[in-house]
């Protein structure tokens, strides 16, 4: 495990190092490539300063907002389609018609109905999320094997334990995949928003160090954004092999 | 419910939504005021689509998304199968390389794009090598599983047989990974699609649907807006149908798995 581990961060130290000393040796002007102690250094900076807090709060509570309203619309729309033949036939050819459309290109249609404030971004992350969490509940749910339900109609299964104990551990893994996919697009799509309109977040402190050639304010969002997204799929993975477990045994 | 199962039952069912969602649209751009300029009645839509297709507006913009799309697919396509076959055939450059792979794959794509941009500026070069980027990390991924999991006997004949790293790849791995760097490059075309748009969108250029969807958002033409994504989705779905019906033909010596 640790061997495993130091293999993993060899090279990224070296990376690291030959960037520090290609930066040192002067070929490249500053505007062009900063050492990485100088992103190290900003990035604490702006840690203290309580800046990058400020942006990572901003991003993060859009993310999460637009996360659990596309998460839950796409649950209950995917699980509807699913168990209802009406809803699947009244719902499904709207929904595979709009899910051809890049979810970028969504972004001037709602800035267009919303403006660029708040509610745009949540929605936006909304739309990201429920897509790809919608499809998998209903991939999730419609591929419960018919004979489970005969036999727990054979036992006169009451509805609640049904859905505890036999729909959702069924159901949860392939929709914790779905959910993972929209934790991710989602967050893509806010960083785009970001650079595009706001006055806040971790996408607009690139963009304003873009626009002031800062390209240590540029990596260390670059460095941020990074981070969350790796923590972001990385917990659902978890959260992922807790609920399959009862499938290896 | 036996009813809903006759096919013109279910197309009239299906049609019920779309009809509703239009009257509702149009109810509302009837409205007045601020709505009418977010809600733009259907015929001005129409009547936009029409004046675009006649002008060659809209063809000279599907045009260029689509050679931006498809000249960063192949780019970023071929980098990454070479990349991602290389790492699985050469240990040594995996365990360099992979880390660094993931590393970077952890920004969402356009983060990118304010770095991309201080190096190489605003124009086609950087959207190209976002575009690139996009389609560079499904297809390094999947051609790494692909020609990893080639089964051992095979490649063992090859060996029996004396062949050189040059007839093991395009003998042995290249027809047995194939079904997976497909894959990869189905996963890169819908993400290369996307990163068009989104650059596009972010970045502005002479002509793309994605820019004229920026341009239309600052002049308030939802109209305008409404084309081009009807074009976008359109033309998402063709070619990720092409692509599908390229896949089963260059498969076609595969047994059809149940």
């Amino acid at each position: 495990m640790i061997r495993r581990f130091a293999q993993g961060i060899a090279p990224l130290l070296a990376l690291l190092l030959a960037w520090q000393l290609a930066s040192a040796s002067g070929v490249f002007p500053a505007q062009v490539l900063v050492p990485p102690s100088e992103v190290a250094a900003t990035l604490a900076r702006l840690w203290q300063d309580g800046e990058l807090g400020d942006h990572l709060g901003t991003s993060l509570f859009r993310l999460v907002f637009g996360f659990l309203t596309g998460a839950a619309i796409g649950l209950a729309f995917g699980a509807a389609m699913a168990l209802s033949k009406l809803f699947e036939t009244l719902f499904a050819p709207v929904f595979q018609a709009v899910r051809q459309v890049p979810v970028l290109a969504f972004i001037p249609m709602l800035v267009l109905l919303l403006g660029i404030e708040e509610r745009f971004k949540i929605v936006v992350v909304a739309v990201a999320v429920f897509f790809p969490v919608a499809l998998a509940t209903f991939d999730g749910v419609k591929g419960i094997p018919k004979a489970w339900f005969e036999v727990a109609r054979l036992y006169r299964t009451p509805p609640l334990p049904f859905i505890t104990r036999i729909l959702l551990p069924a159901a949860v893994p392939p929709v914790l995949t779905g959910l993972r996919l929209g934790l991710t697009r989602g967050w893509l799509v806010l960083v785009a928003c970001e650079l595009l309109a706001a006055d806040s977040g971790i996408g607009q402190m690139m963009e304003m160090g873009r626009q002031m050639f800062r390209i240590d304010v540029v990596l260390a969002g670059v460095f941020v954004s990074g981070l969350v997204g790796f923590g972001l799929d990385r917990s659902v993975k978890l959260v992922e092999r807790r609920f399959a477990r009862w499938k290896e045994a | 419910m036996a009813r809903l199962n006759t096919p013109a039952a279910r197309i009239l069912l299906g049609l019920v939504v779309p009809v509703l969602l239009l009257i509702w649209w149009q109810a509302q751009s009837a409205q007045g005021g601020a709505r009418a300029l977010a809600f733009v009645p259907l015929q001005e839509v129409g009547a936009t689509l029409a004046a675009q297709i006649v002008s060659g507006f809209l063809l000279n913009d599907v045009l260029s998304t689509l050679s931006r799309a498809l000249t960063g697919l192949l780019l970023g396509g071929l980098a990454g199968t070479a990349l991602g076959v290389a790492m699985a055939m050469w240990r040594p450059l995996d365990r360099v390389v992979g880390p660094l792979y993931h590393a970077v794959r952890q920004v969402p794509l356009l983060g990118w794009l304010p770095l991309i941009g201080l190096w190489v500026g605003n124009g086609d070069a950087t959207k190209l090598l976002v575009v690139s980027l996009a389609a560079f990390y499904p297809t390094v991924l999947n051609s790494y599983e692909g020609v990893a999991a080639v089964e051992r006997r095979y490649v063992e004949v090859g060996s029996l047989f004396g062949f050189s790293p040059a007839q093991r790849f395009s003998h042995v791995l290249l027809p047995a990974a194939l079904p997976l760097i497909l894959t990869g490059f189905t996963q890169a075309l819908a993400f290369a699609w996307i990163a068009t748009i989104g650059t596009e969108i972010l970045l502005g250029a002479p002509a793309g649907l994605g820019a004229t969807m920026g341009v239309a958002q600052a002049q308030q033409r939802m109209d305008v807006i409404l084309v081009a994504i009807l074009a976008a989705a359109l033309l998402g779905f063709s070619i990720n149908h092409l692509f599908a019906r390229l896949r089963r033909h260059l498969l076609r010596w595969q047994p059809v798995l149940a």
